[in-house]
């Protein structure tokens, strides 16, 4: 076989596995039962809870890995090295892991401060947040970092040079020439929070109506042989999933001045 | 008036010490240093992206040092120019004259008259990404003059350009500096381009000022040996001095058994008979005399008869190798073409050369 076509051969193997996945899924679809499933007050509150704080956890991984992400791109500090490997500490311990550490971090005197004098987090929806962002934030700010490391920072010592504060000159000439590359790591961020079950589970519980993620809702769906909710679930979050993705896809278009 | 004193900048392995430039304004001040000698941070560290561990900036009477760039009033044109890709030429243009809230009416006849000069007129709607070599340092130049900065860093600005779009862009710069009188600063490792445009020239080897000066007291007067064969000195002998005639003020140096006769305002300092010091003089300051022509006074003392080794065509002027037939010593001439072909050589004809003895240099 010549080299071109084993190397494409692995390309559309990789599609048919995937492809025929999610097409298996549909072996299991009846009319009324998937409607039932769907429009199933608990299956739309997970739907809807999953969206939330997919959101709000993306927020704040881009609010706090944004400047994270600028500082390690663009300066040389003390410990910058050692920071820049604890970023990988959500891929290389397991979701479960990571929520099994916030909730015994919950068990500490300071935590135990911050849930009584602020906000409630064990087996709470500000849990759920949490537990996304924790497993988010070091890839977003990664990513992030990959896409401001691309921006030469002789643009902004040009627009230093000719008056623009560092503020001024990151929000008009770097921030702008990294936006495709920003965009494309949040909408990453959002669908694998989206998709978050392990450190959600640990720190939120699966308390339907309460704290069941469309993750969690599979899990429990499942758990009680409930394959119609199950399907219906699994297919929503690939939809979102597969959306946004396409979306990230699309950021990487050319731009009216490349 | 820029002055720089006692910068020093000690960046990762790069160490500059002690910088010392002046430049009168609307003065074209050259930094001139080998490839890798730290120009860069020494342009970067005047903007004010690097601290210096010493040393003062003023920029006229105010001392910058320890100001940020934006409030230096500097501007720096890089050598790979940053464009901001995602504004047009004409938002790159006016980028500085809105950062620093200056009244663009004000600055609107300049601008204009900048633009013309430069002839980008027909270029302000277009992307960076849509620009020639050429039209992208034209509008890197133009951006960077555009807020009226009270000093201009401009970091190799002939680099990557075309041997036929480097001349355009080097009378531009002198056209521009011509019209407008820009206090400029540029650093370059080509003698060539510092030599054509610049007044006065600094001349920084690994990071120590070796010289500095008029361009023409740099060039045909370097300190050292070191500066000398950075100018791309050819013609730097080993010598020794043989005597000193005190009441006409001369040396007389030898060369592998060849005399030359050096007045001694062309000696850098005084030292004693039998002395090794280092002969230069440069290749375009060496004449070939024509048979029947009368011969000048300052060329009568030096005239060496010898053959043509070698002649180079360089396209503009040719390198002709000379050697004298007393000592074997190998001159470089340079000679413009226009007068080359006048003078009918050709390899292994005999002729006679004559150094110029005002451009004759001893370095002790």
């Amino acid at each position: 076989m010549s080299f071109r076509y084993t190397m494409m051969g692995a390309a559309i193997g990789l599609f048919v596995f995937y492809f025929g996945l999610l097409l298996s899924l549909f072996s299991f679809v009846h009319g009324g039962g998937f409607w039932s499933a769907l429009t199933n007050p608990y299956t739309l509150f997970s739907i809807q809870l999953s969206l939330i704080t997919a959101t709000a956890a993306t927020f704040f991984a881009l609010v706090i890995g944004l400047p994270a992400a600028y500082a390690l791109s663009r300066f040389e500090f003390p410990g910058k090295r050692i920071l820049d490997t604890f970023l990988e500490i959500p891929m290389i311990i397991s979701p479960i892991a990571l929520g099994a550490s916030l909730l015994v971090f919950f068990n500490t005197p300071l935590g135990e401060i911050i849930q009584r004098k602020g906000v409630f987090f064990v087996f709470e929806v500000p849990g759920i947040v949490l537990a996304q962002f924790a497993t988010i934030a070091g890839l977003t700010t990664r990513l992030m970092k990959v896409s401001l490391d691309e921006i030469s920072p002789r643009y902004e010592a040009v627009a230093r040079s000719l008056g623009s504060s560092p503020w001024k000159a990151f929000s008009k000439i770097t921030l702008p020439l990294a936006l495709r590359g920003l965009l494309a790591s949040v909408i990453l961020a959002w669908a694998k929070a989206l998709g978050e079950f392990g450190a959600t589970v640990m720190v939120a519980g699966a308390m339907p109506g309460k704290t069941e993620t469309m993750p969690i809702a599979i899990y429990t769906a499942l758990s009680s042989a409930n394959i119609d909710k199950t399907v219906v679930l699994i297919l929503i979050l690939a939809l979102f999933g597969l959306g946004t993705l396409y979306g990230a896809r699309l950021t990487g278009k050319r731009f009216r001045y490349d | 008036m820029i002055k720089i004193e006692g910068l020093t900048i000690l960046v990762e392995s790069f160490k500059i010490k002690d910088l010392d430039i002046a430049i009168d304004e609307g003065g074209f001040h050259f930094l001139l240093g080998p490839t890798g000698s730290g120009k860069t941070l020494i342009l970067e560290s005047i903007m004010g992206l690097h601290k210096p561990r010493g040393g003062k900036i003023w920029v006229g009477d105010r001392e910058v040092q320890n100001l940020p760039p934006e409030r230096r009033e500097i501007s720096y044109v890089p050598q790979d120019l940053a464009l901001f890709p995602h504004l047009t030429v004409k938002e790159n243009i006016l980028y500085g004259i809105h950062a620093r809230n200056l009244n663009p009416a004000v600055y609107k006849d300049y601008v204009r008259s900048l633009i013309e000069v430069m002839r980008v007129d027909h270029l302000l709607e277009r992307y960076p990404a849509n620009l020639s070599g050429g039209e992208k340092k034209r509008t890197a130049l133009l951006r960077a003059l555009a807020p009226r900065p009270k000093l201009l860093l401009l970091d190799e600005p002939l680099s990557g350009l075309d041997p036929s779009m480097k001349i355009e862009i080097q009378h531009l710069l002198k056209t521009l500096h011509a019209s407008f009188h820009p206090t400029t600063l540029c650093v370059t490792h080509d003698f060539e381009e510092a030599y054509f445009l610049g007044d006065e020239i600094t001349i920084c080897i690994d990071g120590k000022v070796e010289q500095a000066g008029k361009k023409n007291d740099v060039f045909l007067r370097p300190r050292s040996k070191k500066v000398a064969q950075f100018l791309g000195a050819r013609n730097l002998f080993k010598a020794k001095v043989l005597d000193k005639d005190e009441s006409e003020q001369r040396w007389i140096l030898g060369v592998n058994g060849l005399y030359f006769s050096v007045p001694e305002s062309s000696c850098l300092n005084s030292t004693g008979i039998g002395k090794d010091v280092d002969l230069f003089i440069r290749s375009e300051e060496v004449m070939i005399i024509r048979d029947g022509k009368s011969v000048k006074d300052s060329l009568k003392r030096n005239i060496f008869e010898g053959e043509i080794i070698d002649i180079i065509d360089k396209g503009r002027y040719s390198v002709i190798y000379f050697q004298s037939t007393e000592g074997k010593i190998l001159f470089e001439i340079s000679i413009p073409n226009y007068a080359f072909r006048n003078l009918e050589l050709s390899v292994g004809k005999g002729i006679k050369a004559a150094l110029r003895e005002e451009s004759l240099w001893v370095m002790t």
